[in-house]
């Protein structure tokens, strides 16, 4: 009901969200000395973000569980740095083909989401991960295999993208285009059909959806931006390796996707932002303090406190962060008119 | 003409007395602040306890001694939970946000490999990444120059075991078990070189990081008639592999690579482990020369509970020397750069923990040279003089 109700969304502040955007890093640099770091959790935060996006046109609205999009963000990574160091093509083609190639895997890991769903589709997804990093250790030729591989700077139209400054710039370029170009297919016929075959399968083949096709489509899509992210990542962080690509990655995307909101885009935002900043900025600020009471090794903290916000925001608050912010949106909007039971 | 000459003799003196007083991030006037990156949640995370407890153990020593000119040491330790991302992320906040002087210690080869780009940003020396991979101190690789490596690469230690065994035996048949990942890699580096050398051929048998079961492994080393073992592990592989040998009846002789000299290796083996013969690197803890006496006699003064001292625990003990000669060599007013000088200075130097180390310009590796110890009524005993 709520949804429906603010799906026209008010673009205004879109670019006011841009500017704030582009002028932080300064603000950053004039606040503290130690900006480089902050900009590079940030920098992290926006590959995910193209990332997450694409997780939730998958998962949020087309109703189709993923536990290999780590997998996917490897494939992205490895092509990119094998088609670019390796083949020799400029990093603006790679841009191009690295999300397409992708994309393609995601088509075919599509194929059995026409027969199984849920928890099957999500135990493929994850099966399909496993193989993937197999296969990268495997080809050690090109991949390095599980020694890792390292990768050159992005060079964009003849600029070097030399540091966390420059990096920052490129990476929210690109995260701001692929909100926006998912909120474009979300709210075309694309996305009503994805939206209809979550809601239910059989209605919406009853209204003519071609079911097969738009699960495909809805992978490869998805797949494309989880490319596009590895593209990014590779080139950013100079160094792959498999040890990266594990599926508690993947689970911590499911994580970013549910605490943000599932079946909205700025959901997927937000909640990414919140578990990257969370993951490296607040819960080791807790942990020393918190080590006191519970005894917790250093890697349990995080996922006992992750565990916890995920059973928090399930039980409470399914919306998400975005469901919240609009729900706080809505009780000013019609203050002080408010029914009482409707904000419970 | 007098004048002028006495001038620059003047200006000459007061130059050679002037010290440059400056100092690079993470140095004050009484600490210096040190980085580390352990696995404090990961695969390898019993490691991530040990190694920097055995570092602080001598810290504190020279620390208690009034530091090194002064300046008490100070190590800050972040976790990378076996990742190379989160190694990433660890070495941008020690370096960004904690201020380190230098980073010290990184654990894993995929980790120390993935900080490389960061070094060469930053300028920040890494002193003795905990890794026995030769890659470390391959001086063609991206930030070589600011990497001091310690340890002898798992490519020499498997070279040497093969070159022992086909002395011992010329018609040996030998396997190796490796982990599957950078550490078997560079196992297998070695490998390859031993069976061009003597025209041999090892059969390999693979397993992953973190595997429980190596029943398969261990059949197919009987299958395949091996007399000799030798198993690219830490302490649970080559522990199963001889349990699991005993089991079935296969009688061959193992071996190890470096990281399987920890003590727990013979502990938890027993009667299976009798014989076992490990390559190390180090004056083993054990022996009597004068770093691994300092060893025990600091361990007892710090109460060390026994299950930890050991392969981990010294290992920390032993490169933190490297680190603090370093420091004294980068002088009353250390900065980066005098630190990586100060290291190159290091000719045939007697640490009493390593076999004399030395490193130049051109040649960061650190201990070239690998001993042979036998487990021998449950107690390692050199049974080679150092072989390279």
């Amino acid at each position: 009901m709520i949804k429906g109700r603010f799906d026209d969304e008010n673009l205004k502040w879109i670019p006011v969200l841009i500017i704030v955007v582009f002028l932080f890093p300064f603000l950053l640099k004039s606040a503290t000395f130690s900006y480089k770091y902050y900009l590079y959790i940030l920098n992290i935060a926006g590959i995910y973000i193209i990332l997450t996006v694409g997780l939730d046109i998958l998962s949020g609205f087309t109703g189709l569980m993923s536990l290999g999009h780590a997998a996917f963000l490897a494939i992205g990574a490895y092509t990119s740095a094998i088609l670019v160091d390796q083949v020799g093509l400029p990093f603006e083609l790679s841009l191009i083909i690295t999300p397409i190639i992708v994309g393609l895997f995601g088509f075919v890991i599509g194929f059995p989401a026409l027969r199984i769903e849920g928890m099957y589709l999500g135990l493929t997804t994850m099966g399909f991960g496993f193989i993937v990093k197999r296969l990268i250790i495997a080809f050690r030729e090109w991949t390095g295999g599980s020694g890792g591989l390292h990768v050159s700077k992005a060079t964009f139209f003849g600029i070097t993208i030399n540091n966390d400054w420059d990096n920052y710039f490129m990476i929210y370029t690109f995260a701001i285009l692929a909100i926006i170009i998912a909120r474009r297919i979300v709210k075309s016929k694309l996305g009503r059909a994805f939206m209809a075959i979550r809601d239910s399968e059989q209605a919406a083949q009853a209204s003519g959806i071609n079911l097969a096709k738009y699960k495909m489509m809805s992978f490869f899509i998805s797949g494309m931006f989880a490319g596009f992210a590895g593209v990014l990542f590779a080139h950013t962080s100079h160094f792959i390796s498999t040890d990266h690509f594990d599926i508690l990655l993947s689970i911590l995307f499911i994580v970013m996707v549910l605490v943000g909101g599932v079946g909205s885009i700025y959901g997927a935002v937000l909640g990414t932002l919140f578990i990257v900043l969370m993951e490296n900025m607040f819960i080791p600020l807790f942990e020393d303090g918190m080590s006191q009471f519970v005894h917790l090794e250093a890697g349990d903290f995080q996922v006992f406190i992750f565990g916890l916000i995920m059973l928090i925001f399930i039980i409470f608050q399914p919306l998400g962060l975005y469901g919240m912010w609009l729900k706080m949106r809505i009780y000013w909007k019609i203050f002080p008119f408010n029914p009482r039971k409707r904000f419970n | 003409m007098k004048r002028i000459v006495s001038i620059i003799i003047m200006t000459a003196f007061i130059w050679m007395g002037c010290e440059n007083k400056s100092t690079s991030p993470g140095v004050s006037d009484t600490e210096i602040l040190i980085g580390n990156i352990q696995d404090l949640s990961g695969p390898i995370k019993e490691l991530g306890l040990l190694i920097p407890a055995g570092t602080n153990m001598y810290l504190d020593y020279i620390n208690s001694q009034g530091g090194v000119h002064g300046r008490q040491i100070k190590m800050l330790v972040e976790d990378h939970g076996y990742n190379p991302q989160k190694a990433v992320v660890a070495a941008k906040k020690l370096i960004e946000k904690d201020q380190v002087f230098c980073l010290y210690n990184v654990i894993g080869t995929s980790p120390a490999e993935a900080i490389r780009p960061i070094l060469e940003e930053s300028g920040v020396p890494l002193i003795a990444p905990a890794t026995n991979s030769s890659s470390m101190s391959d001086m063609s690789r991206q930030a070589a120059e600011y990497i001091f490596h310690t340890d002898a690469g798992y490519d020499l230690q498997t070279r040497v075991l093969i070159d022992y065994i086909i002395d011992k035996n010329p018609d040996a048949k030998i396997g190796i078990a490796y982990q599957d990942d950078d550490y078997g890699e560079n196992a297998l580096k070695g490998c390859a070189e031993a069976e061009g050398n003597h025209g041999i051929t090892v059969q390999k048998e693979s397993f992953q990081r973190g595997a429980t079961d190596f029943v398969g492994q261990t059949m197919n080393f009987m299958k395949g008639g091996c007399t000799d073992v030798i198993i690219g592990g830490i302490v649970r592989e080559p522990v199963t592999i001889m349990k699991t040998a005993q089991a079935i009846g296969y009688k061959a002789q193992f071996y190890g690579l470096g990281p399987t000299v920890d003590a727990r290796v013979g502990m938890l083996a027993g009667e299976a482990g009798e014989g076992f013969i490990a390559a190390y690197w180090a004056n083993y803890p054990n022996s009597d020369d004068s770093g691994p006496t300092l060893y025990r006699q600091l361990s007892e003064q710090n109460n060390v509970p026994e299950k930890m001292r050991g392969l981990y625990h010294y290992y920390g003990f032993a490169t933190a020397h490297v680190l603090v000669e370093g420091l004294r060599k980068a002088g009353k007013y250390p900065t980066r750069e005098r630190l990586m000088k100060g290291l190159e200075t290091l000719h045939d130097w007697d640490s009493g923990v390593f076999p004399p180390i030395t490193y130049s310009r051109n040649d960061h590796a650190g201990v070239e040279s690998v001993i042979l110890l036998q487990l021998q009524g449950g107690k390692q005993v050199a049974i080679t003089d150092w072989r390279d």
